[in-house]
């Protein structure tokens, strides 16, 4: 109960340590001794400020700061989890949490298999990446000048009826004290800036949506042309209000850097994701070392490409993060895993355990997801040859059926591809595919592979990702 | 699961935060608390992967100073003094609103069926119990099927808020959930289904959801070649229209949005925007309602209303702070609180939504045999992927289906393996609709709880098959 929880000690705060690390070591001893397979608890500490401007007006400006400890117990080969904002009580929580680990296990019948944990190597160290200028550091005015500057440039036209601008920044702090002796404390901060422009001309209102971001402090958004960003926002929301409706069907594709980047995180990252393969939901189990994608096709997810949204200096289970090869030439060549299922596929771990804070346990998950660059030199060569179809840009979002391998994917706006120029724009475009079909179809490449626009995650729990790539043509997608 | 005083305990530290504000001399505050306690499970592969359980809560803080308001949230009371100057500096930096206050204390009522004792009662191992029964089900069902994702949960949670201006209210509200993803991976074709549902009470047959996913699976087996791209009717079961709903029409029942020219209902107040036989019911005091509860979240009292009746468009939601500034602003002429403030936890100041929204019409409404006969020719779809793209500024939407059955001549002939789906929804709202007899409550969205059947829409669809 928040209510109980006492304040923490001056002690500790000198320390920049949260846990009382005798008192949890003795702890996880004891979870150990009384039948516990293996035990942890991780704390995370969230300094937070979020802002945001309406038509170019503070509406609103919350700091906040969060602090959340999870309880993981694995007994009898099954997995028990306490999840708690009361740090003061989660010691008490080390005899039920066992006692439930153990009780799922008793359920287990002959056939299913025990979880167990793949050897990682065992560190006792710091690793803090802080902001060039840390975001602790960044105060009210200097979010607003920045929102400001996009804002200004967003809603100078008649025909745009209201701007929202957002800011958001974080210091995250965790602690991992666990059962084998590993002790890692690490930080890092994210900063993020967006925007919204909505535009009306008569019964006609669309929106168009921005967003600028990554690992690091203010530097981050210091970096970005922000008037740049509100221009480039306004003329798009207006040239949507004029744009056709897209024409349905089978046709070739091409994605900008954004787009690329969406596709390859729902298409192909999700399904290679192991804790899914394992639970008998992707459409790429048993399917490692076998081609997958045309020969162009090479993806890494790298949790160490700093500035990246989805970086991070230490997974969730204490492992080192490093990049995984997913496809290199358009064979599958390595899942996404964490300790767990990492020990199930007899893989060697790779620091793919993320959770969303304190309070949530670590899942697999995806970082900064990007298919590398090919060999055209630029857009004009990648349509010249294509007499009709969609060239798509920015991304509303998207999802994947990670069992069927299907997926859907949403952009902000179009043009039409008409023997080989860009003639006129379009609106409502989606598009979606099977997984092992439009892996294949990938025929070109820019050269220049960069992350897109920083996005956020949602597999039950929501974490910040960086995805990207060049510019990609599709030979056959379903545009609707 | 939660203590007996938890209430109790929320309205003390929520008072001594008070207490810290006006030892500052701020004279309008507001403190918003919650904590919240739970179990659950989840399902992977066929068996009981994790069980779970833990407690989280804070307390939320809005301070406003001539008209200026500040936010911030806090997890330990004993910060109280730092979240009241952060926020009160941000209230400082803030424009001014001409007339916003915090509300005043008003009377009200409780609303029913909030509480279920027999969930506080439950333990993890009550929970283990039911995640037995329910894959023992799927086997039972079908031996190919196979749980490969899903899970059960039970919560109680209590919540307080008290302001400077009186309003000293809490409570507690309970919570059951299921989850079931279930698949059938046979002769290289694997087909699945989600199916979920909860409750403030206690489900009494946690096997229903089963039953329909394992039945979503069976049925979009043995697919029929796609055909052309088509503008036809659709039935959308209550499962696939609830998503493309939820993201549309409560954004464009906003009192701001309206006022801004942000919803594609601006300026049509009086008019009719919808087909005439149907309504929109936004009820906030639903009898154990998922969105329901006495007051608001920002201590109003809730009401009942029908936004749009007849088809004619009737009303709007505000908040306290959403009326005054369009007011302000010149936008509207008067504008007050409908008591539709809405609140997603202690992290974030009140915003404006619905509660309980349902969608209802005077004419008959049939079982679903009946309204795949009156299609005639179109599709039936159960779920889509990428509801969340859809524009709420305008109603278009374009996504993706793998649970999709065709129709001729009033029969069902097969599934396709995937189809998009595009339209614009406030257009087919306008255009012919029939409605299903059976009125689901279809998840927890953040802009309110959808109370839908399923909805036979005639105009402004396109089904493209792959």
């Amino acid at each position: 109960m928040v209510v109980a929880s006492p304040s923490i000690s001056t002690t500790n705060l000198e320390t920049g340590r949260l846990l009382d690390k005798d008192k949890i070591t003795k702890s996880l001893d004891i979870a150990t001794s009384l039948g516990a397979d293996y035990a942890e608890i991780r704390l995370v500490s969230e300094t937070t400020n979020i802002a945001s401007l309406k038509d170019g007006h503070l509406e609103k400006a919350i700091p906040g700061q969060e602090i959340g400890a999870t309880l993981r117990i694995l007994a009898d080969g099954a997995w028990g989890v306490h999840s708690t904002s009361d740090i003061s009580s989660i010691v008490s929580q080390i005899e039920p949490t066992l006692r439930l680990a153990k009780a799922v296990a008793n359920r287990r019948v002959k056939n299913q298999l025990r979880v167990e944990l793949a050897d990682v190597p065992i560190i006792q160290d710091e690793i803090h990446w802080l902001g060039k200028k840390d975001v602790r550091d960044t105060d009210l005015d200097t979010r607003i000048e920045m929102m400001t500057a996009i804002d200004s440039e967003a809603r100078d036209d008649s025909k745009i009826v209201s701007t929202m601008t957002g800011w958001s920044d974080e210091h995250i702090h965790t602690e991992l004290l666990t059962s084998e002796g590993m002790d890692r404390v690490w930080s890092f901060q994210r900063s993020l800036i967006n925007g919204m422009v909505t535009a009306r001309d008569g019964d006609g209102v669309v929106s168009y949506r921005m967003r600028h971001g990554g690992e690091g402090g203010l530097e981050i958004i210091e970096k970005c042309d922000l008037g740049q960003m509100g221009i480039q926002a306004r003329e798009s929301a207006l040239r949507l209000l004029n744009a056709e409706r897209v024409p349905s069907g089978k046709m070739p594709l091409v994605a900008d850097r954004d787009l690329t980047g969406v596709y390859i995180h729902e298409a192909l990252g999700h399904p290679c994701e192991a804790d899914l393969v394992q639970a008998g939901d992707s459409c790429l189990e048993g399917k490692l070392g076998q081609k997958i994608g045309s020969d162009i096709c090479t993806v890494v997810d790298d949790p160490t490409m700093r500035g990246g949204y989805g970086c991070y200096p230490i997974d969730d289970e204490g492992v080192d993060t490093r990049p995984k090869n997913l496809i290199i030439n358009g064979v599958l060549n390595e899942y996404l895993n964490h300790r767990e299922t990492a020990q199930r596929f007899d893989l060697e771990p790779n620091g793919g355990a993320r959770a969303q804070d304190g309070l949530h346990h670590p899942l697999v998950r995806m970082s900064n997801t990007v298919i590398q660059g090919g060999n055209h030199k630029d857009l004009d060569e990648l349509i010249e040859d294509i007499q009709f179809g969609i060239y798509a840009c920015g991304s509303r979002g998207g999802q994947v059926d990670t069992g069927r391998g299907s997926f859907q994917f949403a952009a902000q706006e179009a043009w039409l591809i008409e023997n080989g120029n860009l003639t006129r724009p379009v609106k409502d475009v989606s598009i979606s595919g099977m997984t092992l079909q439009i892996l294949k179809d990938v025929d070109g490449l820019t050269r220049d592979a960069k992350l897109g626009s920083p996005g956020f995650c949602g597999k039950g729990q929501t974490v910040p990702v960086g995805d990207g790539g060049p510019l990609m043509r599709i030979k056959t997608a379903l545009v609707g | 699961m939660i203590p007996d005083d938890a209430v109790e305990r929320l309205l003390d530290s929520a008072q001594k935060i008070g207490n810290s504000c006006e030892t500052l001399g701020i004279e309008q505050w507001e403190v918003f608390a919650t904590q919240g306690y739970g179990h659950s499970l989840d399902f992977e592969a066929g068996k009981i992967s994790m069980a779970s359980g833990g407690g989280d809560g804070g307390f939320g803080l809005r301070v406003v100073e001539e008209g200026r308001y500040g936010y911030a949230h806090l997890v330990d009371p004993s910060g109280a003094d730092r979240a009241v100057h952060e926020a009160i500096s941000i209230a400082r930096k803030s424009p001014a609103i001409s007339g916003f206050e915090l509300p005043a204390n008003q009377e009200t009522s409780k609303v029913g069926g909030m509480l279920d004792k027999q969930i506080l009662n439950l333990g993890p191992e009550d929970l283990l119990e039911q995640g037995d029964i329910v894959l023992e089900k799927v086997v039972e069902l079908d031996k190919r099927a196979i749980a490969v994702g899903g899970g059960i949960g039970i919560g109680a949670s209590a919540g307080a808020i008290v302001t400077s201006s009186g309003i000293e209210d809490g409570g507690i509200q309970t919570s059951h959930g299921i989850g079931i993803h279930v698949s059938i991976d046979e002769d290289d074709e694997l087909t699945s289904s989600y199916e979920g549902d909860s409750s403030r009470k206690l489900i009494k047959d946690i096997t229903k959801s089963v039953e329909k996913a394992v039945h979503w699976s069976q049925v979009t087996r043995n697919k029929i070649p796609g055909g052309e791209t088509s503008d036809c009717p659709v039935l959308l079961t209550s499962d696939a229209f609830s998503p493309l709903f939820s993201m549309v029409a409560p954004p464009a029942l906003s009192g701001e949005r309206m006022a801004r020219n942000e919803s594609f209902w601006s300026g049509k107040m009086g008019e009719i925007v919808i087909a005439d036989h149907l309504s929109l019911k936004n009820d906030g005091r639903m009898e154990g309602g998922s969105s329901s509860g006495s007051r608001d979240g920002e201590g109003i009292p809730t009401q009942t209303r029908n936004l749009v009746e007849n088809g004619r468009l009737l009303g709007e939601n505000w908040s306290t702070r959403d009326a005054a500034k369009m007011v302000a602003e010149g936008r509207v002429d008067k504008a007050k609180s409908t008591g539709s403030a809405s609140r997603s936890g202690h992290t974030s100041p009140p915003i404006c939504g619905c509660s309980d929204l349902s969608l209802l019409s005077r004419n008959n409404q049939h079982s679903r045999d009946r309204l795949i006969e009156e299609m005639n020719d179109g599709y039936i779809i159960h779920s889509v992927m990428g509801a969340h793209t859809a524009n709420p500024t305008s109603g278009d939407f374009s996504v993706t289906t793998s649970t999709i059955l065709r129709v001729e001549s009033g029969e069902l002939v097969g599934a396709l393996s995937q189809a998009g789906f595009s339209g614009n929804m406030a257009k087919a709202l306008a255009g012919r609709v029939v409605l299903g007899n059976t009125i689901s409550k279809k998840g927890s969205y953040t802009s309110g709880t959808m109370h839908v059947p399923d909805v036979l829409m005639f105009d402004e669809l396109r089904v493209n098959p792959a």
